[in-house]
């Protein structure tokens, strides 16, 4: 039936495709299909009403007005801030210094805790009492902040958090996409002359290009969807006004047990990103190659 | 024929005798709850109970962060994962028609009435489904070392004035602190609204779902008296300074951290806390720590008590043998007098068979001011309402409230009644 | 290699200044990384009456972590902890591999539909599977098994690995497949003789990140797990009760935990720089 060439391109995926059908697809589709029934889950009636639960959640003002906006600001300020820092640090990193290697494993120090624990030990350390950051700034006279209940500063928080938890894995991949690079246009520029600043424009970046458009498409999917810290971190608030369109969808799913509803805020999401990041590489890919 | 049936079950039973309690042993119960010292100590009768009678009680924790949507996602799924389940006020009535009734256990007749009310815990049919685990409410604690109990402020407005004078005087650094945020909203929203002649829905204090109804789920946001609960809330932290700028995030584990260390002079927190308080392992304030009523608002003169129950229930979906075997030991679970003075010494929460509540109350202070104050209160408030939107309600009011409390003073009563309607809508 | 006279940062500063300068903002930078941590640590020594005004007071105690370690399900925990995510890598990257190299090295229909379907199922958020997921588990009589609890962590490496993995194999030059098959290598042979032994670096990086990843892993373990898989994350998780948060215990299991995730990192980062390389 198949060629010798298809069977053995059909063997390469098919053990990924089997666990991705039966672990993540066949879950999806149930969820999917609770989106368009009646599906509390306590009372799971699990009649058809097609589009109420999306009608519901897009015409929800709360969605629209609030969560969206925040949900893009966040994937754009938090997949900005990793990329910048990440470069930075992966530059930094790859000249030769005396203590790279123990500087390289300290950068890798937010991969190694669980994010859930070190949402929950930032919340504490930016408390208006006890947190450490209020206690050194009055020690040095300045005012300590309620940082969690005014709505910038609870969301830089959640943003610094964020980027704190990734900029390692922008670290790392920059580092080796810069390692990778022929020594020879630096070598030519180094004799030329150039400025620092001219090499990793007209260098480093364009060449660094592949790693960064990966990069950054994969990380603002994983952006658009974050969940764990910030629903630790302030639960949203304060008053709904830091939450996140995952946060939404789980509220109504886990917190008010509708399972329809929360599904069908869920794949409403999905497909935003999903367009998002086609649209997100082709634009990165074109600004890189300029 | 007859005979020899018989002659075989005697012969069973002298075997299943001699060879000790082998058979029995394979019987076990499994239980699904939450690490915490009030369901620890009353497991520890289940076990002092399985001990006895040949029955293995398999603990099966669960964390508080997923406990809900797991627990009813198997009661949906008829799966037999547990045979006792930890039982809360809070879902009631979304598990009502998923649980066993639990009318036939004959020692349900020592609980307390009002916490097992039907409003609460009953199904369509009218039966009960709950065996209680432990009374959980919260009073309002002081430090006892500061206040004087005829100092102790009886209205909100003397909470203000005694919390000034101790911060003036330099003996803490705050009067009040309490959990505010989602899911925290009883320590510091809902003892003061209730004190003041208000709730999240009106009329205040209304928990048959019927009358809710006919109101048309009304919301209190709109209410001059959630205006005022807010503003005075405001007023604590920005203008007199009694609390911290940071509470309206707080959970309850960051303000009884504060209240723990020493740094506020009252707070509002679940009896259970306590034990804890009273732990020099944990605490900074032992043996300086002591209860009261709640203070009240100006539109209310008659003290009130919050009483609530966590209980333990069955899955509607085991089978019938375990059903039987469950509510075996669920019913010598309520008679253990000894397990039940040991749960109420390690938390502070009065234990489930009121009938030993006399005794305890001659021996303990503590329990002598929580009958008083609470259990034998004529006029209780329940803490959670019983439909199954409450939560989807209780965050549409939190979120409103927590919005109107961190703006400006005068945008309350404008940000209360934008956010009415999301409440009333929240609970349809 | 001559030495190449790198372009300097601050050029106008004396060596000497822009040695200071270099590093105090390094070890600025390293001391903000580690903070958290750092500060979780000292958390974790802290007796419990102290565990939030850490500042304050400045007696410490190993208590926590006595405590933590006699309750006798933390050792099991690790070690099933330490199996999972040995197991979910080895196994991610079994699967992983081949599919990347599949999408790397064949064009055509059946290319662009798999790595059309890897990347919408990437976007789906965990929030509208993980529940599914529990009844999926539940019906196959998986829950609360070793198996179920392996399989999701293997199938939610498949997307993102398979994306990096096709990028590894891009940067690899086939001819010297093409060269091998000529000398009659099956495509197999081709495959695992010549193509993998040339990404191990790449996988080997991968494999420290989905180490790290799965060790740290809290919303599945604690939606497919009950008693008898406990794994770390789910011991943790238990000292979030609905009286409170065990600050101090969960604290001192954290340290007990960032230990093997420390030497991971630390043994592993040399592959991870010298691998990851689109």
């Amino acid at each position: 039936m198949f060629g010798e060439q298809q069977r053995f391109v059909l063997l390469l995926i098919a053990p990924a495709a089997l666990l991705l059908l039966l672990f993540q697809v066949v879950p999806i589709v149930i969820g999917a299909n609770a989106s368009f029934r009646d599906w509390a889950l306590y009372n799971p009636k699990k009649t058809w009403i097609g589009f109420d639960h999306y009608v519901a959640v897009i015409t929800d003002p709360a969605f629209l007005y609030v969560v969206l906006p925040n949900t893009f600001l966040f994937m754009v300020l938090s997949v900005a801030g990793a990329l910048v820092a990440g470069l930075a640090l992966a530059l930094l990193l790859n000249r030769p210094f005396r203590g790279q290697k123990l500087v390289q494993t300290i950068l890798l120090v937010p991969l190694m805790v669980a994010p859930v624990i070190a949402a929950i030990m930032i919340r504490w350390i930016f408390n208006d009492q006890f947190g450490i950051v209020n206690v050194v700034l009055e020690a040095i006279g300045l005012e300590g902040q309620p940082w969690l209940v005014q709505r910038w500063s609870a969301f830089g928080i959640i943003l610094l958090t964020d980027i704190w938890l990734w900029t390692p894995w922008f670290t790392l991949l920059l580092l080796a996409g810069l390692q990778s690079l022929p020594k020879e246009p630096f070598e030519a520029a180094a004799i030329d002359g150039t400025t620092t600043w001219r090499v990793f424009r007209y260098l480093t970046l364009p060449m660094l290009r592949p790693v960064i458009v990966v990069c950054v498409v994969i990380r603002a999917i994983d952006a658009f969807r974050t969940f764990d810290i910030v629903w630790t971190l302030t639960g949203g608030g304060p008053g709904r006004s830091t939450e996140l369109f995952s946060l939404y969808a789980y509220v109504h799913a886990f917190l008010n047990l509708d399972l329809g509803r929360g599904s069908a805020a869920a794949i409403i999401g999905g497909l935003v990103i999903l367009v998002i990041g086609v649209v997100l590489y082709r634009l990165v890919d074109r600004i890189a190659k300029a | 024929m007859q005979g020899l049936a018989r002659w075989f079950v005697a012969a069973t039973a002298a075997l299943v005798a001699a060879t000790g309690s082998a058979a029995a042993q394979v019987k076990e119960l499994r239980i699904g709850y939450q690490p915490s010292p009030i369901q620890d100590a009353s497991i520890a009768m289940f076990e002092a109970w399985g001990a006895k009678n040949g029955v293995k009680i398999v603990k099966v924790p669960n964390s508080y962060g997923v406990y809900v949507e797991k627990m009813t996602a198997s009661l949906t799924s008829n799966s037999d994962q547990y045979d006792v389940i930890w039982h809360n006020d809070d879902w009631g009535q979304t598990w009502a028609h998923l649980l066993e009734p639990t009318d036939d256990v004959e020692a349900n007749k020592f609980g307390s009435k009002w916490s097992m009310s039907p409003i609460v815990f009953a199904n369509a049919q009218g039966q009960n489904t709950v065996v209680p685990m432990g009374q959980t409410f919260s009073v309002f604690f002081y430090r006892s070392d500061l206040v004087k109990p005829e100092e102790v402020p009886k209205t909100l407005d003397e909470l203000v004035t005694m919390s000034k004078k101790l911060q003036a005087d330099g003996k803490v650094k705050f009067g009040y602190v309490g959990g505010m945020s989602m899911n925290h909203s009883w320590f510091s929203w809902f003892w003061s609204m209730w004190a003041n002649n208000c709730d999240v829905l009106l009329p205040a204090y209304e928990r048959d779902n019927k009358k809710l109804a006919e109101a048309g789920w009304k919301s209190s946001l709109t209410d001059p008296c959630m205006q005022k609960t807010v503003e005075y809330w405001w007023d604590a932290i920005n203008t007199h300074k009694i609390s911290p700028r940071g509470m309206p995030a707080y959970d309850r584990n960051e303000a009884n951290a504060i209240f723990m260390a020493g740094d506020a002079a009252f707070t509002v927190a679940d009896t259970l806390w306590w034990g804890t308080f009273n732990d020099p392992n944990k605490s900074k304030i032992v043996g300086k720590v002591a209860a009261a009523r709640f203070p009240l608002g100006p539109d209310r003169k008659k003290p009130f008590g919050w009483d609530d129950i966590w209980g333990w229930a069955i899955p509607k979906s085991i089978p019938e043998e375990r059903k039987k075997l469950a509510k075996q030991m669920l019913n010598a679970m309520m008679l253990d007098e000894e397990g039940q003075t040991k749960l109420f010494k390690s938390t502070g929460a009065p234990p489930p068979n009121t009938t030993f509540w006399p005794k305890i109350a001659e021996q303990d202070a503590f329990m002598k001011l929580l009958k008083e104050a609470v259990l034998d209160s004529p006029d209780k408030v329940r803490g959670a309402y019983y439909f199954p939107q409450w939560p989807a309600v209780h965050k549409a009011f939190n979120d409103a409230v927590t919005k109107a409390v961190t703006g400006k003073r005068e945008d309350i009563a404008k940000v209360l009644a934008e956010n009415a309607p999301l409440v009333s809508k929240a609970a349809q | 290699m001559a030495m190449v006279n790198r372009p300097q940062f601050l050029p106008w500063l004396p060596p000497i200044g822009r040695k200071t300068l270099f590093a105090l903002a390094v070890a600025f930078i390293c001391f903000a990384f580690a903070f958290p941590v750092l500060w979780l640590i000292l958390t974790s020594l802290r007796p419990e009456s102290g565990v939030y005004y850490v500042h304050r007071g400045t007696e410490f105690t190993l208590a926590s972590f006595a405590e933590v370690l006699s309750d006798e399900r933390i050792v099991a925990a690790f070690l099933n902890s330490a199996l999972i995510s040995t197991l979910a890598t080895v196994f991610s990257l079994l699967v992983t591999v081949s599919s990347g190299y599949m999408l790397s090295r064949f064009t055509g229909p059946a290319s662009r539909l798999w790595f059309g379907t890897i990347y919408v199922f990437r976007c789906v958020p965990y929030i509208s599977w993980v529940l599914p997921l529990y009844f999926v588990t539940q019906s196959w009589g998986l829950y609360d098994t070793y198996t179920g609890l392996l399989l999701p962590h293997i199938a939610v490496h498949i997307c993102f690995f398979s994306w990096l993995m096709k990028g590894f194999f891009d940067g690899i030059d086939p001819s010297m497949e093409y060269a091998a098959m000529i000398d009659g290598c099956t495509r197999w042979g081709a495959f695992i003789r010549v193509a993998v032994p040339s990404a191990l670096p790449a996988i080997s990086a991968l494999a420290v990140l989905c180490w790290l990843f799965t060790w740290n892993e809290f919303l599945f373990a604690l939606i497919l797990t009950g008693n008898r898989v406990p794994v770390i994350t789910v011991v943790m998780a238990q000292f979030v009760t609905e009286m409170g948060l065990r600050w101090n215990l969960m604290a001192a299991t954290a340290v007990m935990a960032l230990l093997p995730a420390f030497l991971i990192a630390l043994f592993g980062q040399k592959y991870v720089i010298r691998g990851l390389r689109i």
